[in-house]
């Protein structure tokens, strides 16, 4: 993992990729790496399991090491603009780029390839040794990692088609791209998951991802004998198991996180988690 | 009246499943109740008897007062075409490779047709209560503010956008040498591409007076609903039901409660290893009690910060897939006021 250029988390909404995602980053600074942590979406959730209120496009130090921004895809698209075009004047150059921003809206694969752009111009960089991306859910994430190869099939001229190509390349390379794929072993989130195993390994436009089943509680060992409140706990917990055991087996994960019992803030899990990573890779 | 209870939370907390188990009770208790929800999982919609994952709603068959649908936001995004638009017009959008691209891009147009259509049956009268489980895209604040953000996106901004000044013509398109900027999304896009998505955004354009009206009317239904936020006390879901808090009020009302679902018995917290147990039974008790605590400690500093109600529904060994499951979880809820929360029978 710690040995390419970029990983990126994805997941169903609520299976902890962000709390995944700031474990790597975490872990990958311990070892010595110039990390950049990238937040896609909205909801903070990088932003709090780094232990920051809220990040900016322009990237911070939130520890040694570790840089973190959040994406803002006008921001992305005025850079990307600005280093193609070298327009002057910044008050055309907001007009310009809401109106590309418009076309972006309408434009399949012309969003995302802002997004996915930046993410692999920074990866470019020398700056840093890896980036981690606390991707979009397992939902939407197709139509990041397909935008440079849909690009290139919507664009027929245009600049943004020949820089498409060594987008996609590096997306579709193994010695420098990982997806990991975060689920629970629960029914949802493990059908979500099957998917996108099943479209990503008919398009190859990433390498097959690592699939990590988080929140898995510890097996108890038959017959501990428990009474009053801990047999109460003995059953919850027995129960659960049984039924993360039927969907683990429907998952075949690669890695499996603990359930972190107890835990007060994101910080405290980003850092249990980062533990956890190093303890299984 | 109908009465409405949006249910809204972040995703992986429970929220379908406590909706679900609202409008079981509710049915129950005499109310007629049309649970509306999005992406159950297979066991709960068979419990909610909406196993063919239809739109339209659909009687329970062993709870005369239930009825369940399914929201199909691909669906009715396509309606917003053929409601809003002249016959000649929506034939050529709903063919528009544009018009599929922008309904999955503009997060707002899911969270537009899902509202739509929950809207519609509010307003269908059929129903004593309509439980709506919001859809989770952008954080679900979304859902409610989606009708203006729609109205805003057909009514011309991306065109306004697009020319930096009043609304053109088609013609406006063609006369790129006066306009800088489409000069460089040529370069960029190409110019093939350019005409393609204006000659789209002139045609979305046309739905506007019918999105704008039908969005006012959306609005004025979640305005008077009840709001409950669902979540779990783990730190993530937490945060969410925080900044559902914080953004409510402004946007939509405040919220009627919280509902923390997976709750612990209070009384695990104070569990403790005794002398004699063996560590696997140490480790349970260490671990349980932990999270008990922590639940306890969450809910004590969201009912003092925000002065939220705070409704605590068991964690349930396993989710429950038929309807005396959904009952069970029901009756197992507390801190809930059932009066407050239902629809008085005698309007019924």
């Amino acid at each position: 993992m710690l040995d390419k250029r970029l990983v990126l988390v994805s997941g169903k909404g609520g299976v902890g990729k962000s709390a995944v995602a700031a474990g790597v980053a975490i872990l990958a600074q311990r070892h010595g790496l110039r990390v950049l942590a990238i937040e896609m979406e909205t909801g903070h959730g990088l932003a709090a399991h780094l232990g920051m209120h809220e990040l900016a496009f322009d990237p911070i130090e939130v520890r040694p090491g570790l840089h973190a921004m959040h994406m803002v895809r006008s921001e992305a698209l005025l850079e990307y603009l600005s280093l193609q075009l070298r327009l002057p004047g910044m008050g055309r150059f907001g007009a310009v780029a809401r109106a590309f921003d418009a076309l972006a809206t309408a434009a399949p694969a012309v969003r995302e390839i802002v997004t996915i752009g930046k993410i692999l111009w920074e990866v470019r960089e020398d700056r840093w040794d890896l980036v981690v991306v606390d991707a979009p859910p397992t939902g939407q994430i197709a139509s990041y990692l397909r935008a440079p190869t849909s690009i290139s099939e919507l664009v027929t001229t245009g600049r943004i088609r020949g820089q498409s190509e060594w987008m996609a390349e590096t997306l579709a390379d193994q010695s420098a791209t990982a997806l990991m794929m975060v689920s629970l072993a629960e029914e949802l989130p493990v059908m979500e998951t099957r998917e996108a195993l099943g479209w990503i390994a008919d398009t190859e436009v990433v390498p097959k991802p690592t699939v990590i089943a988080n929140r898995i509680l510890f097996e108890l060992p038959e017959g501990i004998e428990s009474s009053g409140l801990v047999a109460d706990m003995e059953s919850l917990h027995r129960s659960l198991v049984s039924d993360q055991e039927r969907w683990l087996a429907e998952l075949s994960a690669d890695l499996r996180l603990p359930k972190l019992f107890g835990l007060f803030t994101p910080a405290e899990v980003a850092a249990h988690m980062s533990d956890e990573l190093e303890a299984m890779l | 009246m109908t009465k409405t209870i949006l249910v809204t939370g972040s995703g992986g907390v429970g929220k379908t499943t406590v909706s679900a188990a609202l409008g079981v009770e509710a049915a129950r208790r005499g109310v007629r109740t049309l649970v509306v929800t999005v992406d159950p999982a297979r066991r709960l919609a068979d419990a909610l008897g909406i196993a063919d994952l239809g739109d339209e709603p659909q009687p329970h068959d062993q709870e005369p007062n239930l009825w369940a649908a399914m929201l199909d936001s691909a669906g009715s995004w396509r309606a917003v075409a053929t409601r809003h638009a002249d016959p000649e017009v929506a034939l050529r959008l709903a063919d528009n490779e544009f018009f599929k691209a922008a309904s999955e891009h503009f997060p707002a147009s899911q969270s537009y047709a899902a509202a739509d259509q929950a809207a519609t049956f509010v307003q269908a009268k059929a129903w004593d209560l309509v439980i709506v489980d919001t859809p989770p895209a952008a954080g679900g604040i979304d859902f409610f503010t989606a009708p203006s953000q729609m109205a805003d996106l057909v009514g011309g901004r991306l065109l306004r956008w697009l020319t930096g000044g009043p609304l053109p013509g088609r013609r406006f398109f063609y006369d790129r040498a006066a306009r800088p900027m489409l000069r460089v999304a040529d370069t960029i896009l190409g110019s093939d591409l350019l005409e393609r998505i204006s000659e789209f955004l002139l045609d979305l354009r046309t739905t506007y007076d019918g999105v704008a009206s039908r969005g006012r009317e959306i609005e004025r239904v979640l305005s008077e609903a009840s709001i409950l936020v669902v979540t779990t006390a783990d730190p993530a879901p937490l945060a969410e039901a925080v900044r559902f808090y914080r953004q409510l009020p402004a946007i939509a009302s405040m919220p009627d409660a919280v509902v923390f679902n997976r709750s612990l018995p209070s009384e695990w917290a104070n569990a403790q290893t005794e002398v004699g147990m063996t560590a696997i039974q140490g480790r349970l008790v260490d671990s349980w009690a932990a999270e008990t605590l922590r639940q306890g400690d969450a809910r004590e500093e969201f009912a003092s910060r925000y002065g939220a109600n705070i409704i605590t529904v068991p964690w349930s060994p396993s989710s429950p897939v038929d309807l005396a499951g959904l009952r069970t979880l029901a009756g197992a809820a507390e801190g809930i006021s059932w009066e407050q929360l239902l629809p008085s029978q005698d309007q019924s």
